[in-house]
């Protein structure tokens, strides 16, 4: 039985996590309201995985569980596959997605962001934006650290707002942690989503 | 006809043990679930060569004792289901079938945002999605 959700509806939802978390309960600590966002996505992701994963066989490596969320998890959350998948065969992997479904209709006020600085303006918008834009990735990251944890991978997901439109998810372990398939000491792991261009372009460009 | 179910974690941690049977021996079922969770690991991490698929859920009969017959299946997320059974003929595409379907009642528990990871289900649709399952169970294969 598949029952539909209104897109809407969830992306109503998740703005209203974030302006909750970081104008309400945790006003002044946006530390604090990230780590929590990041947690209600970790339980998400934890329970998704445990649904996704019911048909299919069982991994046989972390190079396959990561596939499985490039794949079969991406699509089923946003439709699509993630575009790009690289890895550094050392731990790291960077996931891209050229289009994030969850930020395909946020744009950036630019009348916040015209405070009157000699800072180069467009550095700046990017700036103002991608603090704007970061909140709303916590969740997301602690739905794929969710997701993995629940595979057995233990990690920890960040995101990076590089530069407008890219935004940049890095996925690391803690030194201190060592995998149990392999004798790596440390591992990092990097997931990367990029977002349109087009979409922050006309934000930018009318400064 | 089942005598007992359970639901381990992958810490080996007991997350739902439900005995079928009016006698008082759900002490020694217990016991039976334990001991299968060492045949259980040994499976996983030294697959014999003659098996078809290593990567299956379903391990297959783990071990029979005198009287009963012990199946497991292992999710992706390293959570084992452990049937016990008293029937001696059973066939295993039964067992696959109940597997699956308890795979599908286990997802729905979990997916409950008030269920903690890592703590016993106490859902109580739960039980009783269980119990309708494990009723024509016993059923259908005596035929």
């Amino acid at each position: 039985m598949v029952r539909e959700v209104s897109e809407s509806c969830v992306e109503s939802l998740l703005a209203e996590i974030v302006l909750s978390y970081c104008s309400g309960f945790y006003a002044n600590k946006p530390e604090l309201a990230a780590r929590r966002i990041e947690a209600i996505g970790f339980q998400v992701g934890h329970q998704l995985s445990e649904r996704y994963t019911m048909d299919r066989p069982r991994f046989t490596d972390n190079l396959d569980a990561i596939k499985f969320i490039c794949k079969d998890f991406w699509s089923e959350l946003f439709k699509k596959q993630i575009d790009n998948l690289k890895t550094n065969h050392r731990g790291t992997f960077v996931l891209q997605d050229n289009r994030f479904r969850w930020l395909a209709h946020m744009s950036v006020d630019p009348s916040v962001q015209a405070s009157g600085n000699i800072q180069d303006p467009s550095a700046m918008a990017e700036n103002k934006s991608a603090q704007a834009t970061g909140m709303h990735l916590y969740f997301p990251c602690g739905i794929i650290r969710g997701a993995l944890s629940n595979l057995g991978i233990e990690c920890a997901v960040s995101a990076d707002i590089s530069n407008l439109p890219a935004f940049v998810n890095r996925t690391c372990t803690p030194p201190t942690l060592s995998f149990c398939y392999s004798c790596m000491t440390e591992a990092v792991l990097f997931t990367q989503l990029l977002s349109e261009k087009w979409l922050f372009q006309s934000a930018v460009s009318s400064f | 006809m089942i005598v007992c179910l359970a639901v381990v974690g992958h810490e080996n941690n007991p997350l739902y043990i439900q005995s079928f049977t009016e006698s008082d021996d759900a002490l020694k079922l217990h016991h039976i679930v334990h001991c299968s969770l060492d045949v259980i690991d040994e499976r996983v991490n030294n697959p014999k060569k003659s098996s078809p698929a290593i990567n299956e859920a379903f391990l297959g009969l783990l071990y029979p004792t005198e009287n009963y017959k012990v199946y497991g299946y292992l999710t992706n997320t390293k959570v084992k289901f452990i049937l016990v059974t008293t029937d001696l003929d059973i066939r295993d595409a039964d067992v696959r079938n109940f597997f699956r379907k308890f795979h599908a009642a286990y997802v729905d528990a979990v997916s409950n945002p008030f269920h903690i990871p890592g703590k016993k289900i106490t859902s109580r649709t739960f039980g009783e999605r269980v119990s309708s399952i494990v009723k024509p169970f016993g059923l259908n294969s005596a035929s």
